[in-house]
């Protein structure tokens, strides 16, 4: 047979043994999820391994997540503590006050303007005190006229906040250069950014510190957890390699060999996506009250687990752990697929 | 349907070729044995057909299949055409005996009911009915043998290879796969059998392919007794009148004797072509 002919007849026979019809591939789609499910029973010891594995993986992943959460809201917490005030001459009426804010609002570091007359910081100066019976009388006392007093004397403020404290000079030049700020700034008092500086410098970088630590133990956290997932499953599959290299030989297809092995790894990652969920909802629920108590902000979490937004959380999780089961599987039996015999 | 034209192969680091120039061709319906010694290129040989390995010169062609055009994505499905079974089984361990035949089936997309039907009728053609549901792990070495052999033939594959498939075997269940392999032989399916056993052999006349040291040094009908342990020379005495084998050294053969081995009583009569139906 010469060359052409044997491979126009290689064609012909090899287009009829790769006919592969829809049904054929709906029935290889039920076997192979029939025997991942059946594999996953007989081989329990693995499988309860990696289960084991993986839902130590998604406490760790889920308890590095709730942690950079709770670290990200003190973070922003403490940055909102931070404000600068300035400080206007006793008597600034309220219109000068709102072209003031209309000026600085203009700088965009400048997240939020709050404005105080000279009475409204007295009446806050009141309500502030409100406790004190003594002085809220005496400084009421129509007689004495004290109220005419306190304001004449109180500057009106003008309170900041702003979005990286470590940028504060567009502000200072404003406050600095500005007409209007010149002319009603009060010189008895500086404005508080450069009295509170070392306080906010402080803040800044513990603030910092505590979000770039949780993305960084985040992201270490999810490659050792990957890595030793991954290893886990390679394990499983390496003490099978004899069977794969079985059924290649038989003639099955990479696809029908992967299967079941995929399927295998997703009802591991299914069940230790349960698993892990319970642990941590239980756990979660018995710290809350410990760590609320040292101060620290736990309520964004704390609603998720108490809306109908836990039924995602949990689907979240076992979609986590079907997925990095099947990533794993995949990449472990790649390899044997290759070189069934190696 | 089995060709080899030229055939070499000659694996990395190694100065010799595991196979040198072999040559041959196999008829539809043949049974044959492979014989050599270990390291004579049988292994490597079988591994060709099944497309394990590739060779580095000559042509394969089975059953119309030039290995040579078939792609990676082909193979599977060219796999699925022969029937293969090994010395060591190659059971899916953690499956039935069924489940095992059956793998063979539903890898090739067959419908569960005709898998429920063939697969009983298999079983019940290699005498394994009752163990349908055992694991391999609970049969003895000719049990495993025979489920290997059912998975093989549950296609109805036109070519089975059988590497060594009694070398794991004491001698009467050795005899029994290689009476269930002229079986299978019986209803039209090719049968190529590597072996290094020669009481196998000699107990068959059935045509005999020797290689050695990756050659074929002899290739005919079998008419003599042949003794591969020790270091005998196989070698083909081509004289008109002396048609057959005949060894070097102690182990004689006559090449026109037929041999006297219980296989001169027990030869397989000439073989009726029976309809290729496996029940």
């Amino acid at each position: 047979m010469n060359n052409s002919a044997a491979k126009k007849a290689t064609k012909k026979n090899l287009k009829t043994l790769t006919k592969n019809g829809r049904t054929r591939k709906i029935r290889s789609a039920r076997r192979i999820a029939k025997y991942g499910a059946i594999n996953f029973g007989r081989n329990i010891w693995l499988s309860t391994a990696a289960t084991l594995v993986m839902t130590i993986t998604l406490v760790i992943l889920s308890v590095t997540f709730v942690a950079s959460v709770v670290l990200s809201e003190t973070a922003t917490a403490m940055r909102d503590k931070i404000d600068i005030t300035l400080f206007f001459k006793p008597g600034t009426g309220k219109e000068t006050l709102e072209v003031l804010k209309q000026v600085i609002t203009k700088e965009p570091n400048v997240k939020s303007v709050e404005t105080r007359t000279s009475e409204e910081e007295y009446e806050n100066f009141l309500k502030e005190n409100a406790d004190n019976e003594l002085l809220i009388e005496t400084l009421e006392d129509p007689s004495m006229d004290m109220r005419s007093v306190m304001i004449s004397t109180m500057q009106a403020t003008m309170r900041l906040k702003v979005y990286d404290t470590d940028n504060l000079d567009p502000i200072k030049n404003i406050v600095a250069s500005d007409i209007n700020f010149v002319k009603n700034l009060d010189e008895t008092e500086e404005p508080t950014y450069d009295v509170n500086q070392a306080e906010i410098a402080t803040i800044t970088r513990w603030a910092n510190i505590a979000t770039t630590g949780g993305i960084a133990l985040s992201a270490i956290f999810i490659v050792i957890s990957i890595l030793v997932i991954f290893n886990t499953i390679r394990m499983a599959i390496f003490s099978r390699r004899e069977e794969i290299y079985m059924e290649k030989l038989v003639g099955a297809d990479s696809y029908f060999i992967r299967g079941p092995f995929l399927v295998e790894a997703q009802l591991s990652g299914i069940v230790s996506g349960v698993l892990a969920s319970t642990i941590c909802f239980f756990g979660f629920r018995f710290i809350e009250p410990r760590l609320s108590s040292y101060g620290i902000n736990v309520s964004t979490v704390a609603n998720i687990l108490n809306s109908n937004k836990l039924v995602l959380v949990i689907l979240a999780m076992i979609f986590a752990g079907g997925l990095i089961g099947s990533i794993s599987a995949r990449l472990a039996i790649q390899k044997y697929l290759r070189n069934p015999s190696k | 349907m089995i060709l080899l034209d030229h055939v070499t192969k000659i694996y990395p680091g190694d100065k010799k070729p595991a196979l040198d120039d072999v040559t041959l061709h196999i008829e539809p319906n043949e049974f044959v044995f492979l014989i050599g010694k270990s390291g004579a290129g049988k292994s490597t040989l079988m591994k060709m057909i099944t497309k394990e390995e590739d060779p580095d010169s000559g042509k394969i062609i089975i059953g119309g299949i030039d290995l040579d055009y078939i792609k990676r994505r082909h193979i599977p499905h060219y796999r699925r055409r022969l029937g293969v079974v090994f010395q060591d089984f190659k059971l899916l361990p953690r499956r039935t005996v069924y489940e095992n035949v059956a793998f063979a089936l539903e890898i090739a997309g067959m419908s569960t009911r005709e898998i429920r039907h063939t697969v009983p009728k298999v079983l019940e053609l290699v005498g394994l009915t009752e163990q349908a549901n055992k694991f391999p792990s609970q049969l003895s070495g000719g049990q495993q043998q025979r489920v290997s052999i059912a998975r093989s033939v549950a296609r109805q594959p036109k070519i089975l290879i059988a590497d060594e498939p009694t070398g794991n075997l004491d001698k009467l269940t050795s005899a029994e796969i290689i009476s269930l392999l002229q079986k299978i032989n019986d209803f039209g399916t090719t049968v190529l059998v590597t072996t290094h056993e020669e009481a196998i052999v000699n107990n068959l006349d059935k045509r005999v392919i020797t290689l050695k040291n990756g050659r074929i040094v002899a290739d005919q009908k079998t008419h003599g007794i042949y003794k591969l342990d020790g270091d005998p020379e196989v070698i083909i005495d081509n004289s008109p009148k002396a048609p057959g084998f005949a060894l070097k050294g102690d182990q004689i053969i006559s090449s026109t004797a037929k041999p006297k081995t219980k296989s001169s009583k027990t030869a397989t009569p000439k073989k009726s072509r029976v309809k290729r139906k496996v029940a």
